[in-house]
């Protein structure tokens, strides 16, 4: 049978399958979904950081029009934390009790018959606290800290002799402020009972995941919890867990014994589903004369909530970046009241990354070396803490390339030695190797009697492409023109995928659909062979290629049949197989597994009075093994480029320093790029297909973000002669 | 549910005997200021007398100054004749205000009369706010205050009067068209809002239920130069950090005369006269603009997130004067 390996297909920039879907308003995306008979929640949320609440009174938010309930910590029963998942402990359950963690906790829920009418009385709940002072920042002496919360902290080699037999070090601190996910869509659930049974509509990367939650926290079997999430208005991390409101909606639904349906405000959205947390890390490196690295140190310290965990080893990446003997990389972190931080798009390393490959540039320009050969001077030819050879690595293509089609070799060395009128011009750049992560991931391929098929599985696409590729997957597999295959995703009741996040579902899920097909393929070979009306009558496997809808006879299209006649023949209205895909193993391949790795390439304009930042240019190349579909990776790719120029130059979530407040929770006040901030943007793909994953396919949602600060910040560097270590890079910084 | 009467009454003086000076009556024109602070719940009025289709739109030029009607667009002003010849500053204050979708909603009456952008005041759950309730302190002061203001303020408010085109309408000397029970009246711009120092939930000098029936704006001399320049982090939709409205008429290097108005400083749109009166007579050279530019923002009262813009002002104030002036370095 025909494989992967030589469908030429694959890869080509086919539109999105749901693109007329979306853009003709039909996707149902999950705020747009009601059900009959279904009642509206609103929130009302803690005003201050910590303490407790001593009174809550619903008196007269209970008499208001519309009102069906509201939720306290008095009316709620005791509900358990939802389960450790893959990525973690669940949020701590809702309305327990009178404890308030961090500003904007809800305290309350209140249910009407309409939105407007919950939302007014929700501000009708008079709510007293006994305020304590809150821990909110890092050097805070309350502050609790836990070490190496990951077991990831690493050291090879001896940094201190590293550093000491260094010719030139750079010693220096980079911060990072807090940054919200701030996907467009606001976060949604609609949750229905029907007896025991629970169907959930959820704005969640997760279908899964929330099942398998809603069904511990509420003491049902998972096989009678149903989630969906079919389309989604963005994620950025945003949705990788079940949150409180979640459960809220829930137990809302349960109590009034309706649907009910909850949609965040967008200044709920800043405090209910996470966010990027700030943090400061040290990063100390050593090189001799000759600009070889002989030593990299990272330390960094970020904020976590109270009573929750976050993934986030900023310094990790640092271990594996670079060929370099002595190396220490240490994270740290501190809980504070502040709301519970989750992985936002490329979590820890896109902070992680701007440290080091800030670093970077400043060790070559104390060396006084090109940043770029200082890279690849550094290159990491094989896995540095492994010493394997990587199952993918096409980094120094990705600088060539780049530095090719950016002009970089026309770059002048010294900074400030560019202008054009009242504008500094400069320009910078940054390497990024990013981490693998892959999770095992079900998929079910069924081909039906009108000789289509269709690809089923629990995953979900955030918007990334995921129904695009799978059907094109399938397509080629199968032989099959793109209109005859369908995708269903998102629904929890399907095989079981894992999150849309980590860049790799398009890799977990895309080797079990084709791990599907194949099956597929064998059971209907099976069927043929030894079918003595079927053309196809007695042939080898080998001899036989899924082609034209339906199997043939390599070399000779003539003799085959479809599938819909093989199905007809059989009497069977469709014909199903389930694939599987698991991670693979480095020490079994003898292979260190490769994520996706890159170069970014920027240049800014500083406005020499005003300190104005433009980005002008952005030249990215990307090493993401085997593209599936060149349109919507690109544009992955130029997504994460422009939620990197976000956080170098605009995203800054801000914090009340003595209320805990965050003070700019809307979108007229945190700023996100608009399009006139967002320069043409280039975007190239190069490398091969990785060998340590059945499809050769390296995700690329998140790779395309990280880099892009350092490359800004150290343009801002050579356009104006300023080292600003601290983002987002503001005018203020630069006056 | 909070329910409010909503009345469109014919003609101003409907509109006037609707609102009749009730204290719980607002009027509504684009409403992208009025609807979004009733959403928020700062702003929760009994009755919203909707003036949207009074006959107070357009413009007409009169010899020497443009008149415009109250419910004129941001948009429509911009792309008018005389301002596009006469008033590139305040073509350009308009259209790099808020985005094309608001500015096609809002007037130019409600954009003088817009409130702050303080995100303290904007959101009712925070306690101190002064200017939405007097006595209760100020919550800005001594938090993250990058949007706020460092002219006409102190401890009692730092809130930003965020208009761009009011800053370029002060500037030319705009008067303000009123009517109100009491009858007609006009009040300059530069007399109409009133600084926080004082009362900070006091803005301006409109008495409530009076109408903005227009504005007038006294036409430049021919040969002035002018322009607007705003600052900001993004390119595009986002109020200023500082502005510089600024008209020029230089004849021989000399200035003869100088308009300036400053954003993004003031609790009102500002009007740094001793600026121009450096200015004033004086050769049109980089060392005459700085002096003036420190005049200008002298006896700025900073908080520290504020700090910076004493010296943004100033840069962008020398910015604006010699890019009007055509001075290069
Ligand atoms: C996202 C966003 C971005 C913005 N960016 C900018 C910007 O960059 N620059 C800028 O200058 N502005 C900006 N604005 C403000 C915008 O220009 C104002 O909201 C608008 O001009 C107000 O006009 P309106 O007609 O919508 O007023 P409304 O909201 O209807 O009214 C505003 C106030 O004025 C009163 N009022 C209105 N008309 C009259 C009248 N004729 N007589 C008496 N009282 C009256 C109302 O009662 C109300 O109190 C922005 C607004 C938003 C929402
Ligand atoms: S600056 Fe003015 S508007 Fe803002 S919180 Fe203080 S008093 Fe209120």
């Amino acid at each position: 049978m025909s494989t992967a390996e030589d469908l030429p297909v694959l890869g080509a920039p086919v539109d999105r399958v749901d693109g007329p879907l979306k853009v003709t308003g039909q996707a149902p995306y999950p705020s747009d979904v009601d059900l009959p008979g279904q009642a509206h929640a609103a929130l009302v949320q803690s005003t201050i950081a910590a303490g407790r609440i001593t009174d809550l009174d619903t008196t007269e938010a209970e008499k208001a029009p519309g009102v069906l309930a509201v939720l306290t910590h008095h009316t709620v029963p005791r509900l358990p934390r939802g389960p450790m998942t893959s990525l973690g402990v669940s949020p701590p359950a809702p309305l327990q009790d009178d404890r308030i963690r961090h500003h904007g906790q809800h305290v309350a829920l209140v249910v009407a018959e309409s939105r407007e009418q919950a939302t007014a009385a929700a501000r009708l709940v008079r709510v007293e606290y006994a305020p304590a002072d809150p821990v909110l920042d890092f050097d805070d002496p309350r502050a609790v800290s836990v070490d190496d919360p990951w077991g990831l902290d690493s050291h090879r080699g001896d940094v201190d002799a590293g550093l000491a037999s260094a010719d030139v070090t750079v010693d220096a601190v980079y911060t990072t402020p807090d940054n919200t996910n701030n996907p467009l869509g606001l976060f949604s659930t609609l949750a229905a009972w029907e007896g025991e049974r629970l169907t959930v509509y959820d704005a969640t990367q997760w279908p899964a995941m929330v099942r398998e939650t809603l069904a511990e926290v509420f003491g049902v079997p998972e096989v009678s919890v149903r989630v969906l999430s079919p389309f989604l208005g963005g994620g950025f991390g945003a949705g990788l867990r079940a949150w409180p409101h979640v459960i809220l909606a829930v137990q809302a639904a349960r109590d009034v014994g309706r649907p009910v349906k909850l949609v965040l405000t967008r200044p709920q959205m800043f405090t209910s589903v996470g966010h990027r947390p700030k943090g400061v890390q040290r990063v100390r490196l050593g090189a001799t004369a000759d600009a070889t690295l002989v030593a990299i140190e990272h330390h960094s310290t970020s904020l976590l909530a109270v009573e929750d965990d976050d993934y986030e080893p900023f310094a990790a990446g640092s271990a594996v970046a670079y060929a370099c003997p002595h190396v220490v990389t240490a994270d740290r972190q501190v809980r504070a009241n502040v709301p519970a931080p989750v992985s936002m798009r490329a979590p820890a390393h896109a902070q992680g990354n701007f440290a080091l490959e800030s670093a970077m540039d400043e060790l070559a320009c104390a060396l006084d070396v090109d940043p770029l050969e200082l890279r690849l001077r550094n290159h990491a030819d094989v896995h540095p803490a492994l010493g394997l050879p990587w199952s993918s690595n096409a980094l120094r293509e990705c600088y060539a390339v780049g530095a090719e089609r950016f002009g970089w070799s026309r770059r002048p060395a010294r900074p400030r030695s560019r202008r054009d009128g009242h504008w500094l011009v400069g320009q910078g750049m940054a390497g990024v190797s990013y981490p693998w992560y892959q999770a095992p991931s079900l998929a079910r391929v069924t081909v039906t009697a009108d000789g289509g098929a269709t690809v089923a599985s629990s995953g979900m696409d955030i918007g990334t492409g995921t129904y695009t590729v799978l059907t094109q997957l399938c397509a080629h597999l199968l032989g099959l023109p793109l209109e005859q295959v369908r995708s269903d995703l998102g629904d929890s009741d399907l095989p079981e995928a894992p999150q849309a996040g980590g860049s790799g579902l398009t890799s977990a899920l895309g080797s079990a659909v084709a791990d599907a097909c194949e099956r597929l393929l064998g059971a209907l070979l099976e069927l043929v062979r030894d079918d003595p009306e079927s053309p196809l009558h007695g042939s080898d496997p080998e001899d036989v290629v899924a082609a034209g809808g339906g199997l043939r006879r390599r070399g000779d299209p003539g003799r085959g049949e479809t599938y819909a006649a093989i199905l007809a023949r059989h009497g069977r209205p469709q014909l199903g197989a389930d694939g599987a895909s698991t991670p693979a193993q480095p020490t079994e391949l003898g292979m260190a597994l490769a994520g996706a790795f890159g170069a970014h390439f920027a240049e800014v304009r500083v406005d020499e009075d005003l300190g104005l930042v433009r980005v002008s240019r952005v030249t990215t190349v990307i090493d993401g093994g085997r593209i599936l579909n060149e349109k919507t990776a690109r544009s992955q790719v130029i997504g994460g480029v422009i939620g990197g120029i976000g956080m170098a130059v605009f995203e800054d979530t801000i914090t009340d320093p003595t209320t805990g407040r965050i003070a700019n929770a809307t979108f007229g006040d945190y700023l996100v790029p608009v399009h006139a901030d967002v320069p043409d943007l280039d975007v190239t793909f190069v490398g091969e297909p990785d060998r340590a994953s059945a499809l050769g396919v390296k995700g690329v949602g998140e790779v395309g973000l990280v880099g892009v600060a350092a490359a800004i910040a150290n343009a801002v560097h050579h356009a104006t002669g300023v080292r600003v270590r601290s983002l987002p890079i503001t005018l203020d910084a630069l006056l | 549910m909070r329910t409010f009467e909503y009345v469109r009454p014919d003609g101003v003086p409907g509109a006037l005997a609707a609102h009749a000076g009730d204290a719980a009556t607002a009027f509504l024109a684009g409403g992208t200021t009025q609807l979004d602070l009733m959403k928020d719940g700062v702003l929760e009025p009994a009755r919203l007398v909707d003036i949207s289709r009074l006959p107070m739109r357009g413009s007409t030029t009169t010899g020497a100054a443009l008149r415009v009607g109250a419910l004129t667009t941001m948009e429509e002003l911009a792309t008018d004749p005389t301002v596009e010849r006469r008033l590139p500053l305040v073509r350009e204050a308009l259209l790099l205000g808020a985005s094309v979708q608001l500015r096609n909603m809002a007037t130019i009456g409600g954009n003088l009369l817009q409130r702050t952008r303080c995100r303290y005041f904007r959101d009712p759950a925070v306690p101190a706010c002064n200017k939405r309730a007097p006595g209760s302190g100020c919550a800005a002061v001594t938090g993250p205050a990058r949007m706020h203001a460092i002219l006409g303020v102190s401890e009692r408010c730092i809130a930003l009067h965020a208009s761009d085109v009011a800053v370029a309408l002060v500037a030319l000397d705009a008067v303000v068209e009123i009517e109100g029970p009491g009858g007609a009246r006009r009040v300059p711009l530069t007399e109409f809002y009133l600084e926080a120092g004082g009362r900070p939930e006091v803005e301006h000098t409109l008495e409530h239920g009076e109408l903005i029936t227009g504005v007038e704006i006294p036409l430049p001399p021919e040969g002035t130069r002018s322009g607007y320049l705003k600052v900001r982090d993004r390119v595009s939709y986002e109020f200023a950090l500082t502005s510089a409205a600024v008209a020029l008429l230089i004849e021989d290097g000399v200035v003869r005369d100088a308009r300036i108005g400053l954003g993004g400083v003031g609790s009102t749109p500002w009007r740094p006269r001793a600026a121009e009166a450096v200015l004033s007579g004086a050769p049109a050279t980089p060392e005459v603009f700085r002096e003036a530019a420190d005049a200008a923002v002298a006896g700025a009262w900073t908080v520290p997130g504020t700090e910076f813009k004493v010296e943004l002002a100033r840069r962008t104030l020398v910015r604006q004067l010699r890019t009007v002036a055509e001075v290069t370095r």
